[in-house]
């Protein structure tokens, strides 16, 4: 009970970034920033795949995320290590692409980068642990 | 010794962590579109507003008639892709709408926001009001506009651009370093402290004697486009 209140107290964090980041894409504003490289971020092709905000798509996941810890079993704890998993592939393409191509990096990616390996780290410890339903 | 349930789970994460590689790299390359290098420009193929900036008055960094009641400063940025996409989507029909009929004249304010590159970008497209090409060569930057920080402004692309823009590139490369276009670059970034601008593009009104305004855009179509100056213009 524990660690599935800590995978969802993580991801409402993670989430709460991707929704701030998505509003800041739709309302056309300017990212809160202590070191001036988040516009550049939000502002380069990386943002978006294939026309929707990725901090959309983070917004999506962590409400899946959040879903699965309501559920007990095999099935959803398997679904949230996939989730996170892929949250995790993905950050690090996008940090890539922050110390390379953009050449500026965004202190909220940087923030969401440790929230989903934090949460990918408890969804392999809750699949280690989750009992079986015969147990 | 690890029992089968716990093997089955191992199994499990092994294959979650291949599923995760393989949806994320295909998300990748759905989303970049096949993955192209980072030194790839658009196309020229693009449908800019040049050929809609015909027949329109153009004095400087200022486009529309001079008597033009209201003034908008346009906040860009060359390697901006919003502001491409505006000059692209909405740019035509503001110039139908509010520039051909003398309501508002607009005036090119070209800053830095991505890196130094940009402001090679704008020393090129300041050099061009010097032949009253300024606007031309904004677009015909924005036709060849590549990844953020690539570099893709090089003095071939610019020479390449002042041509499409209809300008003498001899004279554009010649003016690019000139005091006036220094001039034209402090104008713009003082402009932009004063307007409390913080990204691109960014658009301010002004009707003399009232104060500038910031355009604040629900989106950057015509319609929003629409929608935020209107009030503004009755």
């Amino acid at each position: 009970m524990r660690l599935r209140a800590s995978i969802a107290a993580a991801a409402v964090i993670g989430g709460a970034i991707a929704a701030y980041l998505t509003y800041v894409h739709y309302s056309h504003t300017v990212p809160i920033c202590v070191n001036g490289g988040c516009e550049t971020v939000q502002k380069s092709k990386y943002a978006e795949l294939d026309g929707v905000p990725v901090a959309l798509l983070g917004l999506i996941a962590y409400v899946a995320l959040i879903a699965t810890t309501f559920v007990r079993g095999i099935v959803p704890v398997f679904a949230s290590v996939l989730l996170a998993f892929v949250g995790v592939a993905f950050s690090g393409y996008l940090l890539w692409a922050q110390l390379g191509p953009i050449g500026a990096i965004c202190q909220w990616c940087i923030g969401n980068d440790v929230v989903i390996t934090v949460v990918a780290i408890l969804c392999v410890v809750r699949m280690l642990t989750e009992p079986t339903p015969a147990e | 010794m690890l029992s089968s349930v716990d093997r089955n789970r191992i199994y499990l994460l092994g294959a979650a962590g291949l599923g995760a590689v393989i949806v994320a790299v295909v998300l990748i390359i759905v989303g970049t579109g096949g993955g192209s290098s980072g030194t790839t420009t658009n196309s020229g193929a693009l449908v800019l507003p040049t050929a809609s900036l015909a027949g329109i008055p153009q004095h400087g960094d200022i486009l529309g008639k001079p008597s033009a009641p209201v003034t908008v400063q346009v906040f860009e940025d060359p390697q901006c892709p919003y502001c491409r996409e505006w000059n692209v989507d909405t740019l035509p029909s503001v110039l139908a709408t509010y520039i051909k009929t003398g309501r508002i004249k607009l005036q090119y304010r070209g800053i830095e926001i991505i890196s130094a590159n940009s402001v090679d970008g704008l020393r090129a497209i300041y050099a061009g009001a010097q032949q009253n090409k300024l606007w031309q060569m904004v677009d015909a930057l924005y036709a060849r506009q590549g990844e953020e920080n690539s570099g893709w402004i090089t003095p071939d692309l610019i020479k390449t651009a002042a041509t499409a823009a209809g300008a003498d590139p001899a004279k554009i490369a010649s003016a690019e370093k000139s005091a006036a276009v220094d001039t034209m670059l402090k104008n713009s970034s003082d402009a932009a402290k004063a307007a409390a601008v913080g990204g691109t593009p960014t658009f301010v009104v002004q009707r003399p004697p009232g104060l500038p305004t910031q355009l604040q855009l629900a989106g950057l179509d015509p319609t929003s486009f629409a929608a935020a100056l209107d009030p503004i213009l009755k």
